[in-house]
């Protein structure tokens, strides 16, 4: 393998936030796999203004992910939805911007969601980590349809001693999150979260997991509002070997 | 029931809390979504996506040379004894309509589904005018009779079980025998189809619409299962089509490969019962078939989509999977839109046709998780248009003001690595404190988060200041 | 300016200038082009019976009634006059145009393969509306004029001129509105029966 990459941790908010745990566990992750990792000074990916149409906003944000990033050779997410904005938006973002726009495709290109770099771009096929749980995987819709992740993190799930995985009857309906949308919304967003929440119980499952702390956050929230004991966690501390740490909500 | 697009969040409060909607609107996944899952499996997934391709470009070569095949298409109607009204707006295409029934005497008329009838408000206004226009499309006819809009582009009934229709009919028919059994499905068919055959034969005109136009033939094609369209065109003395002129397509060859697109993504089906190609009144030598043609075309903001970001919605050709795969129109069905076409497509269309803030709620309504645009025959990126949508709505200055206040301090925060980091902490740490029991329950703001969920306490620090320590 | 220059020009103004060109397009081959009509005719819930020749046709129609239990009468449209009727005798035939619950016969000039359709040009002797009047039709279509898809369709009837009507059919009528369930016979007819002639 050639020398070890440099690799640009694009953590995202959420995880900044609320979850460091998972920014350590891609941390692990991916000096295990052999890259050089570093975490330049970060803030947010601007897709909450993207979405918004707040677009001066977006490309200011924009601006700023690409000039602490594109010195790395590759930026990596614990996040589709973040890895999606980059890679599928910032095109977008920055379109009429003649400067910025060939420096946004350029990081587009090198930008990877965490565990689809793991397996496509450094040939991880197993983690060494033991799990003892039924679990069912969450996959979020821009992990599914920006960045096309779906058998990464099960083949890696597959290798974790003790751990079974159960499909969701309908993995591709979306859970409700949808950034703002849960906040403008949130009737239409609860009942997307209850439907979600029945999907999973019915796969006997004790245990969650999935690769966007967002959809996590609101599906571990209403959990939590209406009693239900499912442990949560990003499929990254699991895989990372950090399954016994108190998980989301706990 | 009146249609209110302002009042979407109520109307869908109210929806979600319908058990009998609930009901109806599983149907979306058993029936709509399956069927087309299993059609696109027989065609071939490959090939599917070959052909969707070929769509999209029949789609745009027509919206490119929209003016054009608009002009060759009057001269094929007309070469054919045809007339072709040009209507810029709602109201001036209603006038029309009344003038070519008043041209042409017509005091009794029957319609074929058109959703373009419903987003001129049609119906209303023919009866405002002294004329009755009988639907005979089974779903239009029902909803007519409960006097409610269609709550779905291509089922107009969806969300009613057999038990509403049976008590519609049993209010509305008049010559019915109490004691005649509708409990099956079958009963009500058999019903509908007593009532509407006498309607066919006395009708004066007939109105249908075009699922598409082609060119150079001058044809207007309509896909239907039921028969009625047909009927409609061909018994009464006029005929007029109705319909949006975005839907012109260059020939039946183009027509052709949509028709497969078509009729797989609405109900799954390989091919429709009845798709008849339209060409104008009776010609020499038939025995029927209208002395009358006309063909209506309808602008109502179509046009001023074109060159905006907005213009791949026109590509649309109206087979409703976008409103089958979508999770917000699953959970709370087509009336809460409030406006003719609803769903993904509506998202899209009508804050081009109605204006942004009228028609604010639907772009915003949406998760943008993608299936629409997945399933979409003609590949129209409705996600990226409905974005399109609320950025026209932030600019416009249409925005709450909390929310643009809110997103200018994140913006603002987000532009300072170190004022964030600062911020961040403090917020992760304050968060933290007030957790009980691993998570928090309520805050002063975002309260709309917690009106439906708890939020999982932070673990208290951020992953920034920790990596900082670390090192 | 009229409504139709007002609308012209705004979309000669607005329109893409770069005409985008669609490729060629051929839908996928048929391997055999009659099994699969049967297949998808009988998808739609049509009935279909294999016949040697024209002959055939109004025994075969007498005794498709009879399997019913309707009554020994066909509405025969003015081109299927010429057909041997003197071979079934038993057989009434009207002229008159089919009532909701009448059988009515049906000469189809083509069919389509790809999707188990029956292709009509509307004409004197073949009226149109009789495809959604009679309750059961009975339609003949030689195995030979059985086209594999929609264009070829297409282009023979344009080699012989359009007429104002065309009906591709494709099964009985149908509705799925009643709570998304397939219902047959909504306004045309409840069953079709398809007699492919073979010689």
């Amino acid at each position: 393998m050639d020398a070890r990459p440099r690799v640009g941790v694009f953590v995202t908010c959420l995880v900044d936030l609320v979850r460091p745990q998972v920014g350590f566990a891609a941390a692990t992750l991916l000096e295990k796999a052999g890259c050089e990792v570093h975490v330049p000074a970060q803030t947010c990916c601007g897709q909450p203004a993207w979405n918004s149409g707040a677009d001066r906003h977006a490309a200011d944000l924009a601006r700023a992910v690409i000039a602490a990033f594109e010195p790395f050779d590759y930026v990596v997410a614990p996040s589709g939805s973040c890895a999606g904005m980059i890679t599928v938006h910032y095109p977008e973002v920055l379109a009429n911007d003649a400067e910025w726009l060939p420096r946004a495709r350029a990081l587009a290109a090198k930008t990877h969601e965490l565990i689809a770099f793991l397996v496509n771009m450094r040939g991880m096929k197993q983690v060494k980590a033991r799990c003892a749980a039924r679990v069912c995987y969450h996959d979020s819709c821009s992990s599914l349809r920006e960045m096309r992740v779906r058998a990464e993190p099960r083949m890696l799930l597959a290798s974790v001693e003790r751990l079974q995985v159960s499909e969701l009857k309908e993995p591709e309906v979306c859970c409700g999150f949808g950034g703002l949308f849960s906040v403008k919304y949130p009737e239409i967003s609860e009942r997307m979260a209850d439907d979600k929440i029945a999907d999973a119980q019915a796969t006997d499952a004790e245990l969650m997991l999935g690769g966007d702390l967002g959809c996590l956050l609101h599906l571990k929230g209403r959990m939590q509002r209406k009693g239900i004991n499912m442990r949560v966690r990003h499929v990254a501390e699991v895989l990372a070997g950090q399954g016994s740490e108190p998980a989301l909500g706990e | 029931m009146t249609l209110d697009p302002g009042a979407f969040r109520e109307a869908g409060q109210a929806a979600l809390g319908d058990e009998n909607l609930r009901r109806a609107l599983s149907r979306l996944k058993t029936h709509f979504a399956l069927g087309r899952a299993q059609a696109v499996e027989r065609y071939g997934a490959q090939e599917w996506e070959t052909l969707r391709e070929q769509g999209r470009a029949i789609r745009d070569y027509a919206l490119s040379n929209l003016d054009a095949l608009l002009e060759q298409f009057e001269r094929a109607v007309r070469a054919q004894g045809g007339q072709v009204h040009w209507a810029r707006n709602a109201g001036e295409a209603r006038e029309i309509v009344l003038g070519i029934l008043r041209l042409h005497g017509a005091r009794t008329v029957i319609k074929g589904k058109s959703m373009v009838s419903e987003e001129i408000g049609l119906n209303p206004f023919l009866e405002a005018n002294g004329i009755v226009a009988v639907e005979t499309d089974l779903g239009e006819y029902i909803v007519q009779l409960r006097q409610e809009p269609p709550s779905h582009i291509i089922a107009p009934a969806f969300h009613l079980n057999k038990e509403d229709v049976a008590k519609t009919f049993r209010a509305a028919h008049g010559e019915l025998d109490p004691d005649r059994s509708l409990l099956e499905r079958s009963e009500l068919v058999a019903e509908a189809r007593r009532v509407l055959r006498a309607r066919f034969e006395s009708a004066d005109a007939g109105i249908t619409g075009a699922n598409f136009l082609t060119a150079e033939e001058g044809a207007a094609v309509l896909v239907t299962n039921e028969g009625n369209g047909d009927l409609t065109r061909l018994l009464p003395k006029t005929h007029i089509v109705l319909t949006g002129l975005e839907k012109v397509v260059a020939n039946l060859e183009h027509a052709a490969v949509l028709l497969r697109l078509l009729t797989r993504s609405a109900t799954g089906q390989d091919i429709s019962s009845y798709v008849t190609l339209m060409r104008g009144p009776r010609g020499a030598g038939e025995s029927d078939g209208p002395e009358n043609f006309h063909v209506v075309l309808v602008d109502n903001g179509r046009t001023g989509m074109l060159g905006t970001e907005a213009q791949e919605v026109l590509r649309c050709i109206r087979c409703a999977a976008c409103l089958n795969h979508c999770p917000i129109y699953a959970a709370v069905g087509g009336h809460a839109y409030g406006t003719a076409y609803t769903g993904p497509l509506g998202a899209a269309l009508n804050p081009g046709m109605l204006g942004v803030a009228l028609a604010h709620h639907q772009p915003n309504a949406s998760t943008f998780c993608g299936r629409c645009a997945e399933v979409c025959p003609v590949k129209i990126p409705l996600p990226k248009i409905m974005r399109h949508w609320r950025a026209r709505e932030y600019a416009s200055g249409l925005v709450l003001k909390t929310t643009i206040r809110g997103l200018a301090l994140w913006s603002f925060l987000a532009k300072r690595p170190a004022l964030y980091r600062i911020a961040s902490a403090i917020a992760a740490g304050g968060l933290k404190r007030m957790s009980r029991n691993g998570r928090v329950r309520a805050l002063p703001m975002m309260r709309n988060w917690f009106l439906v969920r708890d939020f999982p306490a932070p673990q208290g620090r951020t992953f920034q200041s920790l990596w900082a320590n670390r090192k | 300016m009229s409504a139709r220059e007002e609308i012209l020009s705004r979309i000669r103004i607005r329109r893409l200038h770069s005409a985008p060109t669609v490729p060629d397009f051929a839908p996928p081959a048929l391997a055999n082009p009659i099994e699969m009509f049967v297949a998808r005719a009988q998808r739609a819930n049509a009935e279909l019976h294999f016949l040697d020749s024209e002959i055939d046709v109004p025994h075969t129609i007498a005794w498709l009634l009879r399997a019913r239990n309707l009554p020994a009468i066909v509405h025969v449209p003015p081109h299927a006059s010429a057909l041997p009727w003197d071979t079934a005798p038993g057989l009434t035939l009207h002229r008159g145009a089919p009532g909701p619950d009448d059988a009515a016969v049906a000469l189809a000039p083509f069919g389509i393969a790809e999707t188990g359709t029956l292709v009509y040009a509307s004409t004197a002797g073949a009226p149109a509306s009789w495809h959604f009047r009679a309750g059961f039709e009975i339609a003949v279509v030689r195995a030979d004029a059985i086209l594999p898809h929609m264009e070829n369709a297409i282009a023979v009837l344009k080699a012989s001129g359009l007429p104002s009507t065309i009906n591709f059919v494709t099964g009985p009528s149908r509705t799925g509105d009643i709570e998304q369930t397939l219902e047959l016979g909504a306004h045309g007819p409840k069953a079709l029966a398809i007699l492919i002639v073979q010689n």
